[in-house]
């Protein structure tokens, strides 16, 4: 099976699918998934193979595919989203309107995430980036009403990135004459800093943005929340870290980690700026976060603080914080699409997510509260998480290399996080039953599953992180890092070695110790939620519901510190540049004298110009 | 006091860690709890016993009732006593929960609290010094060696009794039945 | 050998951890000019509480317990102890600071399902101080790892052998300091006893805890007393090889944090979080920077 087949097949089924859902929606349903798990078993199939192929001559540039370890990992974490994704629509998305479009749209998407990563060339880089941007465009504003302005920003934004994108890549091709990454890497090493710095720059804003990184993010949140569960599961999963995938390409791949040492030193380099902007972007959306209401901003805000973790580790570069960044890439794929599910999955139940009415609704969905503990676990870092052991090597590697405030702003975080992962659960789940949700079921199975695999991935890379970091540590050996003594059970180091089968069976023996204990006391009796203490006096059902407002000393103290300047300035630009062709748009009169007028007037400036200034 | 028998400990340890730490959820009305602090700080310190108040009646193992008991503030006493972990002793403190007290021709006062809960013990007074309190405690500890404070297990076990005796003074009882009532005895 | 550490660690950091709870009620007394009850009492309380029969309220409300102490008992293992750390090569401080979170995270677990408003304002309180306490915790910790250049608890008491304690090195004193003023903090003890106050949101979390759920969460926090100090004698103290010098220096330290707590009235949440951000928070954050200037 070669890549051009696989593109094939990803493009040509996802038009097959449109095309069999005007014949019958069972079958495009069924379509659909199997699409997605057999491009899954290929792309599962490519793995340890590298090579490179030219597919196309276009214009007289010769197009290729390439595929090696990097973007093999990338691919096979787009191709288990992408078919968790679409068996999760199936009861998500029934009964909605214009379905054959969203699937068309979901697996278009799919596709064109594929191709970015195994395109081997600037160009077809490029269009890919197009097709996937636009696609993504039309899924956030699936929705209508406020979907329709989300969508906007976002594709402003990224039209912005996609202008910079482009501007780098013909100054790469005005100096090197080709588009293909690899040629341009084996030739760049001789360019001058100034030059290497400048398209840096450009990339990182396009990558940047895609990655919504602060100042870059504003699309995120609103993009986040108003696209339907499952594709924020893979908006947030994977499709902005397409643009961690672009800062490892432009960063490693094309400048190369030894020029790219050399641009600047000290605080003044590339990486240690992209390092503060990381930590910016781990800080302030932690706590912006901390203050929604809706369960999906939530997570959306969350998404731009973790994204911040992932570029902490790929920006310090070296090979502990880049093994961090990548596998933190990975596991924030997993627990934070899980996380996008499960609320997915209890607002298809309830009909909301405000995270200030709902409560108690574990007594109704125990399966689905499982889930979203997990994957708040994972988020949170929590031991015997897959999250715990990426941001344990990005922390060691900040305190190691004599950045204590990075490592605390990280670390800092890391207990935003906990508040604001606590409040999901808390505030869903946990609490009062109230009345109006005592009819709610559990998830539909091709819900459950979907959550299951990805709970199993993050427990499993939790307990044995060997098996990601092994392939990672092949990556960043191809990268020219330094290789890591990665063992099935973690890092073995000098400095502080990690061993997570120890933490797994220690916590394991303690836990079963007590479990005795507790078990050997007096059974309990279980009573209902109302039942329940009040002072000596019985409170009605559901007057009991104490979720709102629930960190409220906090929200007292961060809220004058805490607010989205960057937003604030982003709109403002945009409600100047309206006025201003507000302005301009009123010279269109509609009456020919006055176009005459102008011209007249023009052309009596440049006389003028010419004959009393002899300008040129 | 027996607090140091180590014998006694291994023998019956369930027996002698309730004897000697009774933790307090009282409830009040009135004068009723006025000599409650003196006996809970330092003037008698009460802890030495192993007394302490505390917050809620899920951890709580010894409930003071003191001080008049009316129609509406026996609700929150039953719905306390219920909710009071197992095994739980309750004490009557001073005249007013006995009979009424002074306000023994008050239509609205209980005269006979153990109609509606079970009460393992009596201190008599208006209001009961202190010194009568440690006696009180010190009584209980003894039915507790003796296996007399059993008015949790009565309350369990003639649940349909007391249910019923509640039923008829409320009229209707807000929240659903602590224990499982035998069939055709809930009408009192 | 090796195994036997794995026993012993945890019952003797029990007992001290159970004595040192009968001593702090013990010295209270005192304080107040009482009598106090036996060193024993917090026995007594356990014995009883285990012979109780309570309420549930779901198999989260047992879970979120079991998982705290589990946790709390896990940690003692990565903890230096008189000589003794069972699994020291597993990670070091960091992961200390994460397992630390399995105490809260538990308890806020269970209090959920319980269901209780008191038991909700009790745990964002907790929380909310736990957002407080942790930014000087971490400064602290940062200042001691980068000062040794180690992520390894083993490591920072090897490098302060032979009375080269932290505590009074130049650039750790001030960390030091700071860590004795969040003690009470990271116990949940006055003066910031906010989560659990009885007065006001009778007992916080623990609203709806009764017998073997008190009881184990008694032993958590008589867990993590001990962990909380020896935490302190490891980092500042130098640890110590021997069980009993490890106990003297965990009393001292203890006793010193005792007569803070005894005499302080409680903090508001905001107050509280403002202190923590304040005093403690810019000492441990001159220590980091001595440390880096160094």
């Amino acid at each position: 099976m070669s890549l051009e087949m696989l593109l094939v097949i990803a493009f040509g089924g996802a038009f097959l699918t449109y095309l069999l859902g005007k014949l019958s929606p069972v079958l495009r349903d069924i379509l659909a998934v199997l699409l997605t798990l057999v491009i899954l078993a290929i792309v599962a199939l490519f793995y340890g193979r590298t090579g490179e192929s030219s597919f196309m001559n276009f214009l007289g540039f010769n197009l290729s595919l390439r595929i090696n370890t990097l973007s093999w990992l990338f691919a096979i974490a787009v191709a288990t989203l992408g078919s968790l994704s679409t068996i999760f629509s199936l009861s998500y998305m029934k009964g909605k309107e214009r379905l054959d479009f969203y699937y068309l749209m979901m697996l278009i998407v799919n596709a064109s995430m594929l191709g970015i990563v195994f395109s081997g060339d600037l160009i077809s880089f490029y269009v890919f980036w197009e097709i996937m941007s636009w696609g993504t465009f039309l899924l956030i504003s699936y929705n209508r009403g406020p979907a329709l302005a989300a969508g906007l920003k976002y594709i402003v934004m990224s039209i912005v990135g996609s202008t910079a994108y482009l501007l780098g890549m013909f100054s790469l091709y005005a100096s090197y004459s080709t588009f293909n990454i690899a040629d341009i890497a084996s030739r760049i090493s001789t360019a001058s800093p100034g030059y290497l710095l400048s398209v840096l720059v450009l990339f990182s804003i396009t990558f940047g943005i895609k990655n919504a990184l602060v100042p870059l993010h504003t699309w995120l949140p609103d993009a986040h929340s108003e696209a339907p569960s499952p594709f924020s599961a893979v908006l947030s999963g994977i499709l902005i870290k397409m643009g961690t995938y672009g800062f490892v390409i432009s960063m490693y791949v094309l400048v190369g980690i030894k020029a790219l040492s050399h641009l600047g030193h000290g605080i003044l380099s590339f990486h240690f700026m992209l390092a503060i902007l990381a930590a910016v972007t781990i800080l302030v959306p932690t706590f912006i976060a901390l203050m929604q209401d809706d369960a999906k901003r939530v997570l959306a805000w969350s998404s731009i603080a973790q994204v911040g973790y992932i570029i902490l580790g790929i920006a310090i570069g070296t090979s502990l914080g880049f093994a961090g960044g990548m596998f933190h890439f990975l596991n924030h794929a997993s627990f934070k699409a899980l996380l996008f599910m499960a609320i997915g999955a209890v607002e298809y139940r309830t009909g909301t997510r405000d995270l200030n009415s709902l409560g108690g609704i574990i007594k109704k969905m125990p399966f689905t509260f499982m889930m979203t503990l997990i994957g708040a676990l994972g988020l949170i870092g929590f031991p015997l998480t897959n999250g715990f052991v990426s941001k344990w090597l990005i922390y060691k590697t900040l305190i190691l290399g004599k950045d204590p405030f990075l490592a605390f702003v990280a670390l800092f975080g890391t207990w935003g996080t906990i508040l604001y992962a606590y409040k999901i659960l808390h505030n869903i789940f946990m609490g009062q039953l109230p009345e109006e949700y005592k009819g709610v079921e559990e998830a539909p199975f091709s819900m459950k599953f979907p959550m299951v695999i990805l709970s199993i991935i993050i427990i499993l890379f939790g307990i044995l992180p060997g098996i990601p970091l092994k392939v990672i540590n092949v990556i960043g050996v191809s990268l020219g890092f330094k290789s890591l003594a990665v063992n099935i059970w973690g890092i073995a180091s000098d400095t502080g070695a990690l061993n997570t089968i120890n933490i797994f069976s220690a916590i394991l023996v303690s836990w079963i110790v007590v479990w005795l204990i507790f078990k050997a006391a007096p059974t309990s009796l279980r009573v209902e939620q109302d039942n329940n203490y009040a002072a000596g006096s019985y409170v009605p059902t559901g007057r009991y519901l104490y979720t709102a407002n629930f960190y409220a000393p906090v929200y007292r103290i961060i809220k004058p510190y805490v607010i989205d300047v960057v937003d604030i300035f982003y709109m403002a630009l945009a409600g100047a540049v309206r006025t201003l062709c507000d302005w301009t748009r009123r010279m269109y009169t509609g009456e020919l004298g006055s176009y005459v007028m102008y011209i007249m007037l023009f052309l009596a400036v440049l006389i003028t110009m010419r004959l009393g200034f002899n300008i040129w | 006091m027996d607090r140091n028998n180590l014998i006694k400990w291994l023998k019956e340890p369930k027996k002698m860690g309730n004897k000697y730490s009774l933790w307090a959820v009282y409830f009040s009305t009135a004068c009723g709890v006025i000599e409650v602090p003196p006996v809970l700080t330092s003037r008698w310190d009460a802890e030495r016993f192993g007394i302490i108040p505390v917050a809620t009646p899920r951890q709580a193992n010894l409930f003071l009732i003191t001080g008049y008991v009316t129609t509406k503030t026996l609700k929150a006493i039953i719905r306390t006593y219920e909710q009071m972990a197992e095994p739980k002793y309750t004490i009557g403190f001073g005249s007013c929960p006995i009979n009424g007290g002074m306000y023994w021709d008050s239509y609205n006062t209980i005269k006979h609290l153990d109609k509606y809960i079970p009460v393992d013990g009596w201190i008599a007074g208006c209001m009961p010094r202190p010194e009568a309190i440690f006696i009180g405690v010190t009584k209980l500890w003894g039915m507790i060696d003796k296996g007399l404070a059993t008015g949790y297990i009565r309350y369990r076990e003639n649940y349909d009794y007391y249910r019923g005796n509640q039923e008829k003074l409320f009229g209707s009882m807000e929240w659903p039945p602590l224990y499982t009532l035998k069939e055709g005895t809930n009408d009192g | 050998m090796k195994l036997a550490e794995f026993i012993i660690s945890p019952i003797l950091a029990f007992i001290i951890g159970i004595f040192l709870m009968g001593l702090s009620r013990r010295i209270m007394a005192r304080i107040h000019r009482r009598y106090g009850p036996p060193l024993m009492q917090p026995v007594i309380d356990l014995v009883k509480l285990f012979s109780q029969r309570t309420v549930s309220h779901g198999p989260i409300f047992d879970i979120g317990v079991i998982l705290s102490l589990a946790g709390t008992i896990a940690l003692i293992l990565f903890i230096p102890f008189g000589g003794m750390c069972p699994l020291e090569a597993s990670g070091g401080l960091l992961v200390i600071l994460y397992i630390m979170l399995f105490a809260p995270l538990g308890l806020a677990l269970s209090g959920g399902e319980g269901a209780n408003p008191n038991i909700s304002i009790g745990i964002s309180r907790k929380f909310i101080l736990s957002l407080g306490y942790e930014v000087p915790f971490i400064l602290i910790v940062l200042a001691v790892m980068t000062y040794y250049h180690t992520i390894s608890a083993v490591d920072v008491v090897k490098a302060q052998s032979s009375f080269h304690w932290a505590l009074f090195s130049l650039p750790l004193f001030l960390p030091g300091l700071a860590y004795i003023l969040i003690i009470p903090a990271m116990l949940g003890i006055r003066p910031f006893d906010l989560a659990s106050a009885p007065q006001e949101i009778s007992s916080g979390p623990m609203a709806e805890y009764g017998g073997k759920y008190l009881a184990l969460a008694e032993i958590e926090h008589a867990f993590s007393i001990f962990i909380t100090i020896a935490l302190f004698v490891d980092m500042f103290l130098g640890g110590s090889g021997n069980v009993v010098y490890f106990f003297l220096k965990v009393l001292v330290v203890f006793i010193i944090g005792l007569l803070i707590n005894a005499v302080f009235p409680r903090f508001r949440t905001e107050q509280a979080v403002k202190f923590l951000w304040k005093w403690p928070s810019v000492m441990a954050l001159a220590g980091l920077v001595i440390v880096l200037a160094i």
